[in-house]
């Protein structure tokens, strides 16, 4: 069989309904089957997948862009490492990984905020960040995000005056984004550990600005 | 292709579901199927196959199911078409005992699993033929027309007026790749400013930033 054959569109289609419509319509009872499967043809012993969950759901999240984000607060080297090539300068933490062998920085100023999406799926950089939460991947915010960001930045309670330019920036290609926020000011002094602490995951995606409601 | 998943600049869906922190997965399915996506496969897939397999959903499918039933559709799909499991084992499979089936491989535990993940950290780039034909500062337009299979210029932004802003290098071009072809072209970033998308309403200096390949583009 030739690759054209094996990539037949009209194909796929079919077999996409025939399973959509005769598998059970609850989603765990489809991935239940595809894991019976997995399971039974040797692609994965059980008890790993626990492992992947847990790595997903305990070691792998926001944290970890938080550590990147305060340590480009504090050292100017890194910084500057950090928005040369960010997937190098991740892996001075060991975070590089699943999509993010091609990762940029992308800094907010006082007069321009970024913001990143996804409009044709959804990629994010899960090494980094871990899972993309719910209204990511959305239709609403994938359809909105590029046309009307303000108002999207306004739902997010980001009110962005008149002279601070977006910039949207649409992953059509391999590579992921990191906003870098600014750092809020009173912090002068304050160790990397407790900035980590104030960095949020919107603010990293670009749907948060205003870091400063974290100082107590 | 033309399809529903290409909804940067759609109208008409309400307001975010706006979340400031959420548990990695919803439900447990979710974390399995996260799991069975990062550990399940054929030797024929790619990233552009598997995007292209999300793409080929029944479009009321695509934009009403969860995005974790959407990649569990995909793997089975993918997986029939692959010949590794054909479409009644996947409709039987875990009501009936099956064929005595292979065996496990290694189970891996959480530190393995982690140095898998950072093992995934996937080079897309590939060395240049030739130079790129934009320089950062040049002015092009996108091409006005979509092309069949799978490809990354939204809808959105075709036949639009840009200007370069980064170059890549050649990166795995995805128009080639989901069909089985590996084939590179020169990446760049592209800015297209918010009022040349979508009309003189649009705040000026606002704009969008795409990463483009080469074979979207043309010199103004």
């Amino acid at each position: 069989m030739t690759q054209n054959e094996k990539r037949d569109r009209a194909k796929v289609a079919e077999i996409h309904r025939q399973l959509h419509n005769h598998l059970p319509p609850d989603p765990a009872l489809r991935v239940k089957a595809l894991e019976s499967l997995a399971v039974e043809r040797g692609f994965v012993a059980r008890e790993s997948l626990d492992a992947w969950v847990e790595a997903y759901a305990e070691r792998i999240g926001p944290k970890r862009g938080a550590r990147v984000v305060a340590r480009a607060w504090v050292d100017p080297d890194f910084h500057a490492r950090l928005l040369d090539n960010a997937s190098e300068a991740i892996a001075d933490f060991g975070f590089e990984g699943n999509a993010t062998g091609h990762l940029k920085a992308v800094e907010n100023a006082a007069d321009l905020h970024n913001l990143v999406v996804c409009t044709l799926c959804s990629c994010y950089p899960f090494s980094l960040l871990g899972m993309s939460p719910p209204w990511y991947r959305s239709a609403a915010y994938r359809a909105r995000a590029v046309r009307e960001p303000r108002a999207v930045l306004a739902e997010f309670g980001v009110d962005l005056a008149a002279d601070v330019a977006v910039r949207v920036w649409d992953s059509t290609a391999e590579l992921r984004y990191l906003v870098l926020p600014q750092r809020p000011a009173g912090t002068e002094g304050w160790a990397e550990e407790r900035l980590a602490a104030l960095v949020t995951r919107n603010a990293m995606i670009g749907t948060a600005r205003d870091l400063s409601g974290g100082i107590a | 292709m033309d399809g529903l998943h290409d909804l940067g600049g759609k109208e008409g869906f309400g307001p975010i579901a706006v979340t400031e922190e959420d548990p990695a997965f919803q439900a447990d399915w979710e974390g399995r199927m996260y799991a069975l996506s990062q550990t399940v496969g054929a030797e024929d897939w790619t990233i552009d196959w598997f995007r292209y397999l999300v793409e080929l959903l029944p479009p009321e499918a695509y934009i009403t199911i969860p995005y974790f039933e959407k990649w569990c559709l995909v793997a089975l799909t993918g997986l029939v078409n692959s010949e590794v499991a054909t479409q009644e084992e996947i409709l039987r499979a875990g009501s009936t005992p099956q064929s005595p089936g292979q065996p496990s491989p290694p189970p891996q535990d959480i530190d393995t699993v982690l140095q898998t993940v950072r093992a995934k950290c996937t080079d897309f780039s590939r060395p240049q033929e030739r130079g790129p034909a934009f320089q950062i500062g040049d002015a092009v337009v996108t091409q006005r027309h979509s092309v069949p299979g799978h490809t990354r210029l939204p809808a959105y932004a075709r036949g639009r007026h840009g200007r370069v802003v980064a170059l890549h290098g050649a990166h795995l071009l995805p128009d080639a790749v989901w069909r089985g072809v590996e084939a590179a072209a020169p990446l760049y970033t592209i800015r297209f400013e918010a009022r040349e998308l979508w009309g003189p309403d649009a705040v000026e200096d606002d704009a969008v930033m795409l990463d483009l390949w080469e074979p979207y583009l043309l010199g103004v």
